[in-house]
């Protein structure tokens, strides 16, 4: 994606009556629990994305958001109401990553119904547009690849004025120019005021779009804040170096501070929780470090370390 | 609304296989059951041919079929593919989505009525004292049918997946066993029989007989078929709402 750094501030935001709670909210599948006692809030203007490993319990939270599930315990209110009441107000569009079409109708006519069942609908062909689908309005939709399908679910989603979308994996299977048109439109609804909340595995869409990112894992929230607190939250930053003549490995991994080690060829690579420390003391081992670069993680690198360290954390209690 | 009971519509007529079949089969089965069927005698205790009696239940029979099976089968199809899922996300009410699927039902079933009563009439010369018996049997049957299409509707969101075949059959053949389609009722004991009078497709049943021999239906089936038809309506529409299984 070429998309730029996002826009948005967090200024302003977190104000007024929230738009989606969770207070308590616990689901489980037999002995899954797939969601354990959820706590969250979003607010209007807010685009959220919703990380995690497979499994972690995104699309049971948004299921559970948008009323296609009863939570086990706990409650679940959009916009001060029950999902139900809030869906046939028509103030939510939902992509879901379970969602089948219906079959044996053509493109256009799935979206026109779409449209007639919304109380603030937009025109037709405008939605068609929107979501890059003019040129297959007249296939039959089970007739469409995957990638035409998800645009088709988009624009389900998009067929009138909402005030909260959800979207789970919406990008999933789209090419580059339908995912960028897609955030394109997903930003222009933020910038409406609608909250976006979106659950996603590519972090770089995470990173980009979203002003806030909640981690998820085994149904809890590991980690929820903007982008930059959760690289920060990860605590390490990432020193890259070469060295040449020997690499004393035994002597790298004495290093303070140290999370991780990896080597190369000539390139050494380290995470560490202390950069300014670590780097002090590679100094003082005597080494001379070449072409020393030290950067903060990446959103990826972020995620992995916190679901890493989560599940080390469980599988020693 | 509208547009989803005409998008029903259409695609159950675009679904060449389905209509087909359904369509054609009822009028296959009374050709096999009454084609050779002598055409003036009269079958025992009535004053009807045969021809004409069957005529009356083939067309009840292949309506019930079509709307009950065909809309459980489709709708459990519809759930398990995820389509329920995103129409439920619609501003759609419950009701909205049992009309469009009774609607889409009626569509169906209308033409293999149609279909049973011309080959009666072509084949097997069957004929009424009056013209207006052929347009009431015609209505009858039909409108009747669409009671049945309100319960498939329902059973399609009771059961999911491979067990709704066998629950349609099982409550279709018990309903027309103990609705006297398939025996008479008239050898049962007197209090089985006040039971049977409220089962829905012996009020079906009834509708039929009474305008074959003449008669305007009576009353008080046509209110048991109302009654029903509220019931299953009802009964699909909560479902609909209610359906928290993925499946
Ligand atoms: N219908 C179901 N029956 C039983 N278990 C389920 C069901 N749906 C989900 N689960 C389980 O609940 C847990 C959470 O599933 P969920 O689909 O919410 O994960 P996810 O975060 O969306 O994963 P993914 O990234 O793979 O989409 C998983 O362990 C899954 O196996
Ligand atoms: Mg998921």
């Amino acid at each position: 994606m070429t998309t730029t750094a996002s826009t948005f501030t967090g200024e302003g935001r977190r104000t007024g009556a929230p738009v989606v709670s969770f207070e308590h909210v616990s689901k489980s599948y037999g002995a899954v629990k797939a969601v354990a006692d959820l706590d969250l809030q979003l607010y209007p203007g807010e685009t959220v994305a919703l990380l995690g490993p497979n499994g972690a319990g995104k699309s049971s939270t948004l299921d559970l958001l948008l009323g296609l599930r009863a939570p086990d315990a706990g409650r679940v209110e959009l916009f001060g109401t029950t999902p139900q009441r809030a869906i046939e107000q028509g103030k939510i569009g939902a992509v879901l990553q379970s969602g089948g079409l219906m079959e044996e109708v053509k493109v256009r006519e799935l979206v026109k119904l779409a449209c007639d069942l919304h109380p603030r609908a937009y025109p037709v062909e405008q939605v068609l547009e929107q979501a890059g689908l003019t040129e297959i309005a007249d296939r039959m939709v089970n007739k469409l690849s995957g990638g035409q399908e998800q645009r088709v679910r988009f624009a389900l989603a998009t067929a009138g004025a909402n005030e909260l979308i959800v979207l789970d994996e919406p990008t999933t299977g789209m090419d580059v120019t339908a995912r960028q048109t897609f955030w394109t439109t997903m930003r222009d609804q933020a910038r409406q005021g609608r909250a976006i909340l979106f659950a996603t595995h590519y972090l770089e869409e995470a990173d980009a779009i979203a002003d806030r990112v909640i981690v998820l894992h085994r149904g809890r929230v590991l980690a929820d804040g903007s982008a930059a607190e959760i690289k920060a939250r990860a605590g390490a930053r990432r020193i890259v170096f070469d060295l040449d003549g020997h690499i004393g490995e035994g002597a790298l991994r004495e290093l303070p501070f140290l999370a991780a080690l990896e080597i190369s060829g000539r390139t050494v690579r380290i995470q560490s929780h202390d950069a300014d420390a670590t780097v002090h003391a590679l100094y003082g081992l005597g080494l001379y470090p070449r072409n020393l670069e030290v950067a903060g993680l990446g959103l990826e690198q972020a995620f992995i370390a916190i679901t890493d360290a989560a599940t080390a954390e469980e599988a020693a209690r | 609304m509208n547009t989803l009971i005409k998008l029903e519509v259409i695609r159950t007529l675009r679904n060449k296989k389905f209509m087909f079949f359904s369509v054609l089969y009822p009028a296959a089965l009374y050709l096999l059951i009454a084609g050779g069927a002598s055409e003036t005698e009269l079958v025992k205790g009535t004053h009807l041919t045969l021809p004409l009696l069957m005529m009356v239940s083939m067309a009840s029979f292949g309506a019930i079929t079509a709307v009950l099976v065909g809309q459980s089968e489709r709708i459990a199809k519809e759930r398990e593919k995820g389509w329920v899922r995103q129409l439920r996300l619609t501003a759609l009410p419950g009701r909205g989505y049992v009309t469009a699927k009774v609607a889409s039902a009626a569509v169906v079933s209308l033409p293999s009525i149609v279909v049973v009563f011309v080959v009666a009439a072509a084949v097997k010369h069957v004929r009424f004292d009056a013209a207006w018996q052929w347009i009431a049997l015609t209505f009858a049957i039909w409108a009747g049918s669409i009671v049945f299409a309100a319960l498939g509707v329902a059973i399609g969101y009771l059961a999911t997946g491979d067990a709704v075949r066998p629950i349609t059959m099982i409550i279709y053949f018990g309903l027309s066993a103990l609705g006297g389609l398939w025996f008479p009722t008239a050898s049962f004991p007197s209090w089985v029989q006040k039971i049977i009078e409220w089962v829905p497709t012996h009020a079906y049943a009834a509708l039929g007989q009474a305008i074959e021999q003449g008669n305007a239906p009576h009353l008080k089936d046509v209110s048991i078929l109302v009654g029903y038809l509220v019931i299953f309506a009802g009964a699909a529409a909560w479902l609909y709402r209610r359906d928290t299984q993925k499946a």
